[in-house]
């Protein structure tokens, strides 16, 4: 009997000279599955509950295609895109991925992303097409939406009783909702909302509503430095009585429960996307109940709001398995019994089957999910003209940091919003 | 004369070195195997990601695409064109102009205290080592938060003392503050060093100075302080070098923004949020690098300066 050196015994020499040369040790990696079965890797950043009915679904899966193995990998959002970037500039990047409007620029810009339009393994048909249409770009289908979510603004019934605030049937105009928070703020000591100047998205829908948006089409700013100014001025009036909640607790907002004023008693509301309503009922001691955003118009155009993805799954360039790839997306995003697992998890279901088959039996926090979009409907615009460039996550946060300056008093309303023009430039010229 | 001295020893002298040239070789030769796992780790891990990030930050790079060479324009940039970098810079200083001294100061005076032999010393000095050990860990930095933010332990001890002051790490005025206390909580390391410092210091100086009949302020700034110099300069260069440093307890305080009001962002988190979070690796690598070149500058502005007050015991002066 010949001796052969073992596959590893060559490997390992192999690796030796690959690391005294710093060359690709990855050569020796198992890349083939046996048996022609594949193994695909699917990661998204969400809470436990997300991470929960995202593994449940993707077991159905796993006995429904019993050749394709899936792992999953989850984190929290920060940690989740460092790790993706990196490993996409590595060559790694796993299969399928779940992106948000800023990361979706800044991958389909950069040419990460594949067109998943006209895939034979993925039937898009019972997805409403305003929803489609924030995955698109240049004519592709790159991103699909993992679901439905509009603007809201959640607030604590009784609070709002106490102060005796009700919300107009036909929703806010601005000036009454200031005059109505800061009435809350004063009647319970507990201020009306939480200030929503430090997320650019609340200054994307007020600018929508008076026909501008962040980006034009061509990932350039679509505002100026007055609007921002008018937009973070009327914020600061509504601080100094009260309206908005303290510097304190606005500097910690970053749109998780954890950190959110209204679920810390130091806000009476908040605006935020009503896929996170389900975590706010499971955090929040109160009654909670939601309502449109404040508008001075009517009808969709004009409300600040749409039928945006939270979230969208995406396939990378890179993968090595893009059939199998689809054919999970294609099951989480049609199959019954996918829907069931996810619920509203990632929002409502974007196929509207699931949708109506979910909002029939889900819990009730994913039920007042669906009554809150039926009785919102006339105001939920397409998500077309909501797109966000490469370049758009650093100006979240550059908006963010900024604003603080302003909430601590260390700058101006009017010098801030020119810092965060001439930043912002910087970053979409980069 | 001379010359013929010279002539006649230099060929022994050239003798000798040939005879052992050799072995010598030899002796190198495996000096450079034993050497050889830190040469290599040194050359692929350090020195040839520091030669890539020189190179990087004269471009434009985003992880995606190739890099893009602009010269000097991420420097330019940086220096005229950015508030948050100078206000980086500006707290990262006031950090390290409040911290050093502040540690510095207590990890001496707690020395001293330890110096002298009483029941339970080897306690004291673990406990009071034990943190700089726990120090750069996150589960530390996490606690600190707790502690400091609102109604954490601080807040409720003040407050029944009748003093309001909210949380800590969420108001700008503050935030640094909690920072500057964790760092100078960690004192153990430069303490442990200060005390074997005090330990080579000779009894008989401190004799010699109390029968002249200096008092306890005089024999410490005249006996202690000056035997003490070149352990006080060691300390100091490291405690520079680690604040210009440092980073985790304002990413974990701050969860990663710097915030309140851009309060807490040091240099380096600045840096890691150009570069992981906006994807701006060759501004990143250009920030590096000036931050490298003035910790350079600052050690070696340090040891200039040391040779007028680092007393060297054996040296005339």
């Amino acid at each position: 009997m010949t001796r052969r050196p073992s596959r590893w015994a060559i490997c390992g020499v192999l690796g030796a000279i690959a690391i005294t040369l710093a060359g690709a040790l990855t050569a020796c990696g198992s890349s083939s599955g046996a048996g022609g079965k594949q193994s695909i890797r699917f990661v998204w950043w969400g809470n436990q509950d997300r991470a929960n009915a995202t593994q449940q679904a993707v077991s159905l899966f796993e006995k429904k295609y019993p050749n394709i193995k899936v792992s999953t990998e989850f984190s929290g959002y920060a940690a989740y895109v460092q790790k993706l970037t990196t490993q996409i500039a590595g060559g790694a990047a796993p299969d399928v991925i779940q992106v948000d409007r800023p990361t979706f620029g800044e991958y389909q810009q950069k040419h990460v992303l594949t067109n998943l339009s006209g895939n034979k393994n993925l039937n898009l048909g019972n997805i409403p097409s305003e929803l489609l249409s924030g995955g698109q770009a240049n004519g592709g289908q790159y991103a699909i939406p993992a679901g439905q979510t509009t603007q809201m603004i959640v607030y604590d019934e009784k609070l709002f009783a106490r102060a005796g605030v009700t919300v107009p049937t036909t929703g806010w105009t601005w000036q009454e909702f200031q005059a109505d928070m800061e009435k809350v703020g004063q009647a319970t000591g507990v201020p009306g909302t939480t200030d929503f100047g430090w997320a650019v998205d609340w200054f994307d829908s007020w600018l929508h509503q008076r026909g501008k948006r962040l980006y034009t089409d061509n990932g350039k700013l679509d505002f100026t430095a007055d609007d921002l100014t008018a937009f973070w001025t009327m914020t600061s009036d509504m601080r100094t009585k009260k309206g908005v909640s303290s510097p304190q607790a606005t500097t910690k907002m970053d749109g998780s429960t954890q950190n959110s004023a209204l679920v810390l008693g130091q806000a009476a509301s908040e605006m935020n996307y009503d896929s996170n309503l389900t975590s706010y009922v499971s955090s929040y001691k109160g009654t909670l109940s939601e309502a449109p955003l404040p508008s001075d118009g009517t009808g969709p155009s004009q409300s600040g709001m749409a039928a945006l993805p939270p979230v969208y799954f995406a396939v990378p360039t890179q993968s090595k398995h893009k059939d199998a790839a689809a054919k999970l997306l294609n099951f989480l995003v049609n199959d019954p019994d996918a829907g069931k697992a996810l619920g509203a998890t990632r929002g409502l279901p974007a196929n509207l089957q699931t949708r109506q088959q979910v909002c029939a039996s889900a819990s009730p926090a994913s039920k007042a999910v669906c009554a809150y979009e039926q009785t919102a409907k006339d105001k939920i615009g397409p998500s077309a003209g909501w797109f966000w460039p490469s370049g758009s996550s650093a100006i979240k946060t550059d908006f963010q940091q900024v604003y603080d300056n302003v909430i601590f008093g260390k700058t101006s309303p009017a010098s801030a919003a020119a810092q965060v023009i001439s930043d912002a430039n910087q970053s979409l010229n980069s | 004369m001379t010359s013929q001295v010279l002539t006649r020893s230099a060929p022994s002298r050239a003798e000798r070195v040939v005879a052992r040239r050799p072995r010598r070789r030899r002796d190198r030769g495996a000096a450079y195997v034993f050497l050889s796992p830190w040469i290599i780790g040194a050359a692929l891990f350090t020195i040839g990601p520091m030669v890539a990030s020189l190179y990087l930050s004269f471009t434009n790079y985003d992880l995606f695409t190739a890099p893009k060479w602009i010269g000097v324009q991420n420097y330019i940039r940086m220096f005229t064109d950015d508030n948050h970098y100078w206000n980086a810079a500006f707290v990262t200083l006031k950090y390290v102009l409040i911290s050093v001294p502040l540690q510095l100061a207590l990890a001496l005076a707690v020395a001293m205290l330890l110096s002298r032999p009483r029941r339970g010393q080897g306690f004291y000095r673990s406990a009071f080592y034990a943190p700089s050990l726990l120090g750069a860990s996150v589960s530390v930095a996490l606690v600190w938060r707790a502690m400091f933010g609102s109604g954490g332990t601080v807040d409720r001890v003040l407050r029944v003392f009748g003093i309001h002051t909210g949380s800590w790490v969420d108001q700008p005025q503050y935030a640094l503050l909690t920072l500057v206390g964790l760092s100078v909580w960690q004192f153990g390391a430069p303490m442990v060093i200060f005390l074997a410092g005090l330990k080579q210091i000779p009894r008989d100086l401190y004799e010699a100075a109390e029968i002249d009949g200096a008092g306890p302020a005089r024999r410490f700034l005249s006996v202690t302080l000056p035997m003490l110099s070149p352990v006080l300069l060691f300390n100091l260069v490291l405690g520079i070098i680690h604040a210009f440093q440092a980073f985790t307890s304002a990413f974990v305080i701050s969860s990663g923004r710097g915030g309140p009001s851009d309060s807490t962002l040091f240099y380096t988190l600045y840096l890691y949020q150009r570069g992981f979070v906006d994807f701006r690796m060759g501004y990143a690598s250009a920030m590096a690098w000036v931050l490298l070149v003035v910790i350079g500058l600052i050690t070696a502005v340090l040891f200039r300066t040391a040779r007028g007050w680092v007393f060297y015991a054996g040296e005339d002066k």
